[in-house]
């Protein structure tokens, strides 16, 4: 624990307590989570899925959240990718306020500045590798010609470039995971965040996209891994556990 | 998104369910064949009747005994017979003697049937009609051979006949009829024209008449009264309105027939509106059936795309969380299944334009003539696009709304 507040900023171990010392300033982190509550409606019970959550995420970390089923690393990881909204409490991404948004601007931030890895894959079946990677630029309004360049080097740097007109069921897992991966790199987001990225492949494949982990962090993006496997965590520098909505621990590890 | 890209989506969408595209459409592609096709015969059916019944061209109006209103039923015609009275050539002449806005005036009397005879070949019942000599050009007559008789011939009641291409054929085989003799009910005339044929009209053969000077015909046929009833027909003077040139020979009709202000036309005027304005009133009604039920498989045919679009959007629930997660706005996701359901709609719609061309085509070659109007073939594509409009904005609407946490939790 003494390790996470070296990585946050000033304020930190307040914020540990779910209190907020500077609500109205923008924080310098990329990510900043600030007593983060979220609650659902089961009939007429309210069930907290998280108890204010805070924490930040520098430029440039490699983070796991790790957790058992039902901790809620789910809804955080929804959170953090900006597809839901926080019940209470603020979150900032790269300077901007994601917890008012509306459905668009959300849409918005998750074009640009998220970059999803899921377990699965989802790659859109009938696309080729090429168009699959491209499809957040479609949704930028990129020109073709531009959009083409940029998912060539983008599949050029998970090293894709011979198989880009394949259709997803002609790749290997580990190609599709590569492809996923790529598309979520074209657009060069704040954050690569992955849900389960190796829980659909093999061990090996497993390390080889752990591999391609390790070396997109070292060219400095930031990273965000969602697992419940404790090995694919030990590969991020810093460990935050989950449990029954709360941040159990927050440790950083190399 | 840009419009040219959510267009391509929408084509490969179509195109990645042919089968399935394909029996969507089928139902846009009837209905739209089936609309089309009725509006080029009645298009054509009005076009037809406007060249060929009501003379449009020739702008002139007759003026009868009856009016058209006088045979709306029993009653009317009844009143009609007791009230109207026959035209009479001394109405013709003071018509003629006091208007201002007629440039032509011309005189005919309806056709009697008549015995026709060249030395053994006979025809029986031709149609044998009296007729002023600037009847030719009133009607715009089509002179192949000869030429009309003149106010001179009719004066002089000569025994002359101006007779149409098929009693030409059948009396002179071998051509060479103008100037020689035919024996019309008994009584020798002299051809003076033939006329051009012109087929048939409706099923009803036009080349089958004779006609005669009128006084030539009141004087061998009998009074100009009852089946040889007399009419006069008028154009208008140049640069006078039409309608005033009707209501100045209504107005001398009155005057003649010494008519109450109040009291009802005992004549009747036909004007090519009030022709083309029965013919809408008849066909109107039926018209506005005949569209109406192959509209009815206009509505099915949207009902089928909107169908088809929900289970679309039910089954592609993941493809649009995946969109969604990637950065596609709500409105994205409805453009890109309006455009789908829009260009599927259009799609048919243009397969039954071409349909309906090719009916049209073959009913024209076969039955009876058709026009397609460019009008109609843009309504035609605007009401399909309509329609795909109409049967895709629910289903868009129930994929833009998607909760894109969920949809990518669907399989």
């Amino acid at each position: 624990m003494s390790d996470a507040t070296l990585a946050t900023p000033t304020g930190a171990s307040a914020l540990e307590h779910g209190e907020v010392l500077v609500r109205d300033a923008v924080p310098a982190a990329l990510i900043s989570m600030r007593d983060i509550w979220k609650t659902y409606q089961m009939g007429s019970e309210e069930v907290h899925a998280l108890h204010g959550v805070s924490f930040d995420v520098q430029k440039g970390e490699y983070v796991a959240i790790i957790g058992p089923s039902g901790s809620g690393k789910s809804t955080l990881m929804n959170l953090i990718g900006c597809l839901d909204t926080p019940s209470k409490g603020e979150y900032w991404i790269n300077g901007k306020n994601v917890s008012e948004m509306d459905d668009d601007e959300l849409a918005r931030i998750r074009n640009k500045e998220v970059g999803f890895v899921f377990q699965t894959f989802n790659l859109l079946a009938r696309a080729t590798a090429l168009h699959n990677v491209e499809l957040p630029l479609i949704y930028a309004g990129m020109s073709s010609t531009e959009r083409h360049e940029k998912a060539k080097q983008s599949l050029a740097a998970v090293e894709l470039t011979d198989r880009m007109m394949h259709k997803p069921n002609e790749l290997s897992g580990g190609q599709r995971q590569r492809v996923a991966i790529a598309r979520a790199l074209v657009n060069h987001p704040s954050i690569l965040l992955a849900d389960e990225p190796t829980g659909a492949l093999d061990t090996h494949t497993s390390y080889e996209i752990m591999n391609l982990f390790e070396k997109l962090h070292s060219e400095g993006n930031t990273i965000i891994v969602v697992t419940h496997e404790p090995d694919i965590a030990a590969r991020a520098y810093r460990v935050i556990s989950i449990r029954d909505g709360m941040i159990e621990k927050d440790e950083r590890l190399r | 998104m840009k419009f040219i890209e959510t267009l391509k989506l929408a084509l490969s969408a179509i195109w990645a369910h042919k089968l399935r595209s394909a029996l969507t459409l089928l139902g846009m592609i009837i209905g739209v064949t089936a609309v089309v096709v009725v509006v080029s015969v009645i298009q054509g059916f009005n076009a037809y009747f406007d060249e060929k019944v009501a003379n449009i061209g020739s702008q002139s109006f007759s003026v009868r005994r009856f009016s058209f209103d006088d045979f709306k039923n029993v009653d009317t015609i009844a009143a009609a017979q007791r009230r109207n009275k026959d035209l009479t050539l001394d109405e013709f002449d003071y018509v003629h003697e006091r208007t201002q806005l007629i440039d032509k005036l011309g005189a005919r009397a309806n056709a009697t049937r008549a015995q026709v005879k060249r030395g053994s070949e006979i025809i029986e019942d031709v149609p044998v009609d009296g007729a002023t000599a600037n009847m030719a050009d009133i009607d715009n007559l089509d002179i192949s051979d000869g030429r009309f008789f003149t106010d001179a011939e009719n004066d002089a009641q000569m025994r002359v006949a101006y007779i149409g291409a098929d009693v030409a054929n059948k009396l002179f085989p071998s051509g060479n009829s103008v100037g020689n003799e035919i024996t019309i009910a008994g009584l020798p005339y002299r051809v003076i024209g033939v006329q051009t044929a012109k087929g048939t009209v409706f099923g009803v053969p036009q080349d089958n008449f004779i006609t005669v000077p009128l006084k030539t015909y009141a004087s061998n046929f009998g009074n100009l009264i009852n089946q040889r009833s007399l009419y006069f027909v008028a154009t208008a003077k140049k640069g006078v309105n039409f309608n005033d040139a009707v209501e100045e020979a209504r107005f001398l009709m009155r005057t003649r027939r010494h008519l109450a202000a109040n009291d009802k036309d005992n004549f009747g005027i036909l004007t090519p509106d009030a022709i083309t304005g029965i013919r809408d009133r008849v066909l109107g009604t039926v018209s506005i059936v005949a569209i109406a039920v192959p509209a009815i498989a206009l509505v099915v045919g949207g009902i089928v795309i909107m169908n088809i679009m929900l289970v679309s959007v039910t089954e592609r629930t993941k493809e649009i969380g995946i969109r969604k997660s990637i950065g596609a706005r709500r409105s994205d996701i409805l453009k890109q299944f309006m455009v789908e359901a829009v260009t599927l709609s259009a799609i048919g719609g243009a397969i039954g334009v071409i349909l309906a061309w090719i009916v049209g085509r073959i009913i024209t070659a076969v039955i009876f003539p058709t026009y397609l109007s460019i009008a109609a073939v843009i309504v035609a594509l605007i009401v399909s696009g309509g329609i795909g409009i109409m049967s895709g904005i629910f289903p868009a609407w129930k994929a833009a709304r998607l909760d894109p946490i969920e949809a990518l939790r669907a399989d």
